[in-house]
This record gives structure tokens, sequence and C-alpha cells, in this order.
């Protein structure tokens, strides 16, 4: 299967340098580009991509505002990979905040970046584990362990909850836990629909927000 | 959170107890007696200084005194730094100087500042306050005496009424020493507002830090925009051009999108060396101690130079400037040359090496500075409709200023950057 990308980035270079990497990869195809968020709303309606490489700080519209506009439209397509040039930076944890499904560093190895893309799109776990993590339980608003506002989650739910939290895959979360894959699968979706999370990291913000995880 | 909590255990018990006990008999007390004794001799000498100056305004009026006032003045500066010195020595209060009219050069500068300085006249407050509370500090030491003298001599002691005589004794000491402490809390607090630095230098250090630390976030947010961004688009270029080169099964080899990457690379890592040096040199400036903000703040002046620098980097640029840059406030001045720099920059980034022409002209009570190019050279360009994130930042600086910033294609096929700034200061 292929997938389609629309790139946003305010710097021509950047959208022309991404646009030949990618298309050398033969699962992956852009199908637009855009300049600011404005513009990549209208591409976004035109085109269908299945996951926008998002820019953060843009003229006419930011990376955040945007993102928060397509989850607003469709909370599951397309899905939203923020591209950052530094790690550390409080518009990444907002944008991860207004719905983006992970972020990838712009510098980062090209076979790097298109994995993200792919996990992205799969969804079966977090991109840059480690990364989102630290900057989550960095930012999001740190509240006393157990003031959890989080619905009631069975025993396993919050088992496979705070594993995902961990950064683990699905198989990793079965071996871990010594159940089959499809079994996480389900209590994973559980979890999310009881959150009210529409991927992993919406559900680490969720996690950490309400104190059941804690920095 | 914790003042209201008590505490339950034993070891609790026990560590708030030794708390206690390190307060009461720690190196404090001897330090607050001593100070509380001290005020008796430094009352007298503030009594001394107050006739002085008295004594000296008196013989101003005889036409001979002005240089006793003087010297009174700089005694009590003097006095009032031994003061510091106490505090800090006997009671651990820090009390920062204020202004140093020794510093001053030139005999006249250091007189006027040593009349006029609110300091010193803050100082003879507290050499005023010094005569109160040696005065208190003698009348305490004084009824103390007396009370247990008199109970020693006018009463006859016996068996049965020594002891209760022995404890009023005691009870007129620790009285006694229970108002020399709170002679010497109230020497404590007012110390700091009539020794220290006035609020006013409190502000002028404040805002000097808070300037400083403008200073930094604005070399941050510089570099971020700049060099981290000119990285950035150079590695993908390069990425991507490698990949051109190398032939895959499905793929030609591409050259001519490599060799626009290249000269992107080359410009891009061009301008980002030009910015690095700029921060170097504002960095340097700050290790030395010195003032940055010549560097930090580039003026109308420097425009010729920062356009020098791109037409060495290949940009066909020229500049009308017709603007007596001395009725410009720098703050505007600044403003003028970022967005000389920030449209210059996006021309090499977005639409290559085009004819370009930096105005910058004085309409009215406004700066107009403008930054219009010819269609672009470059094959990939496309003139966005925002232009480079700089823009964003530019918009809400003018804003600042009060000022507006239009950006658009023009109707030629270039592009077109136009920021008024209103001179009279209106923000």
């Amino acid at each position: 299967m292929t997938l389609r990308l629309l790139l946003v980035d305010d710097d021509v270079l950047v959208r022309s340098g991404l646009r030949v990497i990618l298309e050398s990869e033969p699962d992956l195809t852009v199908v637009g580009d855009a300049g600011t968020g404005r513009e990549a709303l209208e591409v976004a309606s035109r085109t269908d991509p299945d996951v926008v490489l998002m820019d953060v700080r843009m003229p006419d519209m930011d990376g955040i505002a945007a993102t928060a506009e397509l989850v607003a439209r469709d909370p599951l397509r397309p899905r939203v990979l923020v591209l950052t040039t530094f790690e550390d930076d409080d518009y990444l944890f907002r944008s991860l905040q207004a719905g983006a499904s992970g972020f990838a560093l712009k510098r980062s190895d090209p076979d790097e970046l298109v994995d993200a893309i792919r996990v992205v799109a799969r969804g079966t776990s977090l991109v840059l584990p480690d990364l989102t993590r630290r900057l989550i339980a960095s930012h999001a608003p740190s509240r006393a362990r157990g003031s959890a506002a989080l619905p009631e989650l069975t025993g396993r739910e919050a088992d496979v909850l705070r594993l995902v939290a961990g950064g683990l895959s699905n198989a990793e979360i079965a071996t871990e836990l010594f159940l089959s894959r499809e079994t996480v699968k389900t209590h994973v979706s559980s979890v999310l629909l009881k959150l009210g999370a529409r991927d992993r990291t919406q559900a680490v913000i969720a996690a950490y927000e309400s104190g059941f995880m804690t920095a | 959170m914790p003042s209201t909590t008590f505490p339950r255990s034993g070891p609790e018990i026990g560590a708030a107890l030794h708390a206690v006990f390190a307060t009461a008999v720690g190196p404090g007390w001897p330090g607050r007696l001593l100070y509380g004794l001290a005020s008796v001799p430094a009352g007298a000498l503030g009594l001394a200084l107050y006739v002085a100056l008295l004594g000296s305004v008196v013989a101003v009026i005889y036409g001979v005194g002005l240089l006793l006032v003087l010297l009174v003045l700089a005694t009590i500066r003097g006095f009032a730094g031994v003061e510091r010195g106490l505090a800090r020595i006997l009671l651990g209060v820090e009390i920062p100087a204020g202004e140093q009219v020794r510093r001053q050069s030139g005999l006249v500068l250091k007189v006027r500042r040593l009349v006029a300085s609110a300091g010193t006249w803050r100082a003879v407050g507290w050499v005023g306050a010094r005569v109160l509370l040696g005065v208190a500090t003698l009348a305490v030491l004084f009824f103390a005496t007396i009370i247990c003298v008199a109970l020693r001599v006018t009463i006859t002691w016996n068996v049965v009424n020594a002891l209760p005589l022995l404890g009023l004794m005691a009870l007129t000491v620790l009285g006694g020493l229970l108002l020399l402490d709170a002679i010497v809390r109230v020497a404590t607090s007012v110390a700091p507002r009539l020794l220290g630095p006035g609020a006013e230098q409190q502000i002028a250090a404040l805002q000097h830090s808070s300037r400083r630390l403008a200073d930094r976030n604005r070399l941050a947010r510089d570099l971020h925009d700049t060099i981290g961004h000119a990285l950035t688009a150079s590695l993908l270029q390069a990425t991507a051009a490698r990949r051109t080169l190398t032939p895959a099964d499905d793929r030609p080899v591409q050259p001519d999108f490599a060799r626009q990457a290249l000269q992107h690379i080359e410009t891009n890592t061009r301008t980002a060396l030009a910015e690095l040096d700029r921060v170097l040199t504002v960095l340097r400036a700050e290790e030395d101690g010195r003032d940055p903000a010549p560097f930090a703040a580039p003026s109308l002046g420097d425009l010729d130079e920062l356009l020098e620098g791109l037409r060495d980097g290949g940009l066909p640029v020229a500049l009308t400037a017709d603007v007596d840059a001395d009725g410009v406030p720098a703050d505007v001045q600044e403003l003028a040359y970022r967005v000389v720099q920030e449209g210059t920059t996006n021309v090499l980034r977005h639409a290559g090496t085009p004819l370009t022409v930096a105005q910058v002209l004085r309409a009215g009570g406004t700066l107009v500075v403008r930054v219009h190019n010819e269609p672009p050279t470059l094959l990939d360009s496309r003139p966005g409709p925002g232009g480079g994130r700089g823009l964003a930042g530019l918009r809400e600086r003018a804003a600042a200023l009060g000022g507006t910033l239009h950006a658009g294609p023009t109707p030629s096929g270039g592009f077109e950057l136009t920021v008024t700034l209103p001179l009279d200061g209106a923000a």
C-alpha cells in the first residue's frame, strides 16, 4: 500500500529536499506541498493524504493551529507528523497537544524519517518513544499522583497504558504481559476509547496530565 | 503548607526542638546582643553627627561652613558604610551598597552626587534612627539597672522574700533583654531601607538584568531562526542531491536538481556564517563585560555593510536611503535594519539572485522600509503568501512599535516587503 504524503513547511528548500528524499521510497508518494498552515488545510482537503508532515512555525496559521483544524475535521485521517529543528521546544509539545501523532527531527537520518512516517500511519507504537515521553513528562502540567481524572480502567488496561506511555509497541507489550498481540490491540483500543484519545500519543498526554503517570 | 503541620512523631519533635535551640543559642545571639549594646555608642556618634550637621548649617548662614556641611555629609555616608558592615557581621543581614559617590570621576560631580543622591539623605535618616535606637537602648539598660539596684538597696532581704526578689530581678533582666531584642529587630527591618539602594536604583538594576535576558532570548531566537534554519535546509538539500545523483532501478540521475541544491547550500551556509559571526561578536562582548548593546542593536548606518556582504554573496542589491539617522529612535533603526536583513535574506532563500532594491525613506511622521525584488531566478521557487518565518516575528515587532508590515507578490512577478514605522515614538 502506498502512503500519500503532504509536505508543509514555509521553506521551499526544505520542501524540495524532503520531496526528493521521500519520493525515492517505493511505498511513499508526495501528493502535495504547502508553505503555510492555511494553504495546508486547502491542499489537504483536495489531495486526501494519509500523513501530513507539518512544520511548526509558519506565517499565516502555524502548524499547531493547522493540526488542530485537521483533527477537528476528521480525528482519524490524516495523521500529523510534526517536523522540528529542535527537540526541546515548547511549540513541539503544544503541537502534540493539538493532536499531532508524533514528531520527527528534520535533521534525522532519511531512514529514520521514513520509519517515523510508517509508524505514524500504522499507529502501533510511539514515534521516538524516549524523546516523546520526556517531552510530554516535562511539559504536561504535573498533578499529584492519584488525583487521576482518568475514567475507570481495568487492571489490565492500566498495565497496558503504563507500557504504552513507556514507549512499548503492541508486540513488546504482548511479550511483556504474556498476551497475544490481538488481545493487546483490543486493550489499547479500549484504553483509547475510554480516554477519548485518538492515538497513543494523545493517550500518553492524558496519562501524564491526569497524574496517572508522573515525571 | 509546612507551617500548618505539627510534628507528631518523636524524631520530628526532636528536630523541631533542635531548630529552636539552634536559633536561640546559635552564633546569632551574641552578635545580636553586641549589636544591641553597640546602639549606645553608635547613637552617641549619630547625635554628634547631627550636632555637627546642624552646626555646619548654622555656619553656612555665616558664610563659612559650606565645606563643613559636605565634610559632615561625607562622614555620614562613611558612617552608613560602617553600619552596613556592622549589620553584616553581627546580624548576618546583607545590605547592598547603593550609588557609590566615590566612584564618580571629578570633584564637581562627586560633590553634586553627594548632595543630590537620595542615598545621602537616607543615610542622614538612618543616623536619626540610630540616635532614637541608642536612646531606647540606654533607657532599657538604665531602668533595668535602677530596678535591680532599688530591689537590692531599698528592701531588707530575709529568708522569706529573698527568693521572690531574686525572681523579680531575673524577670527584670529577662524583660530588658527582650526589649533589647525588639530594638535590634526594629533596626534590622529599618536598616535595609535606609542603608540599602533606593527603589530607583533597584528598578534600574532590575531593568538592566531584564534587558540582558531579553538580549539573550533574542539571540537564541535569532540562532534558531537563522543558523538552525539554514543548516536544516542545507542538510535536506544535500541529502536530496546525493539521492538524485545515485541512480536507482526506476530513477534517472538528475544533475540539474543537484546543481541547484548545491547553489542553495552555498547561499544558506554563507548567510548562516555571517549570522554566526554576529552572534559570536555579541557573546564575546558580553564575556568581556562590555555592554553588547551596540553589537546587538544594529542601526541604519550598518545597512551599507550588510548589503555589501549580500553583494559578495551574489545578490545584485541596491540601497536607497534618504533619511537622517539622527532623528530616528534606536529601536526603530534596529527594526529597519532587521527588515532589510530579513527581506534580502528571504530573496536569497526563495528567489535566488534577482535584482533587488532596499529602500529606507521618511514619509510624513513615518519611516518606510521596503525590500523589493524582480521575478525569481530559481526554477523551483514559488512566491508564498507569507514569505519567510522571520516575517511573523517582524510583524510582531513592528506592531510593538506601532507600525505595520505588508508582504506579498508584485504584479511583475517579484516580491515586496514593506514596513511602516511611526517616528514620534508612539507605541
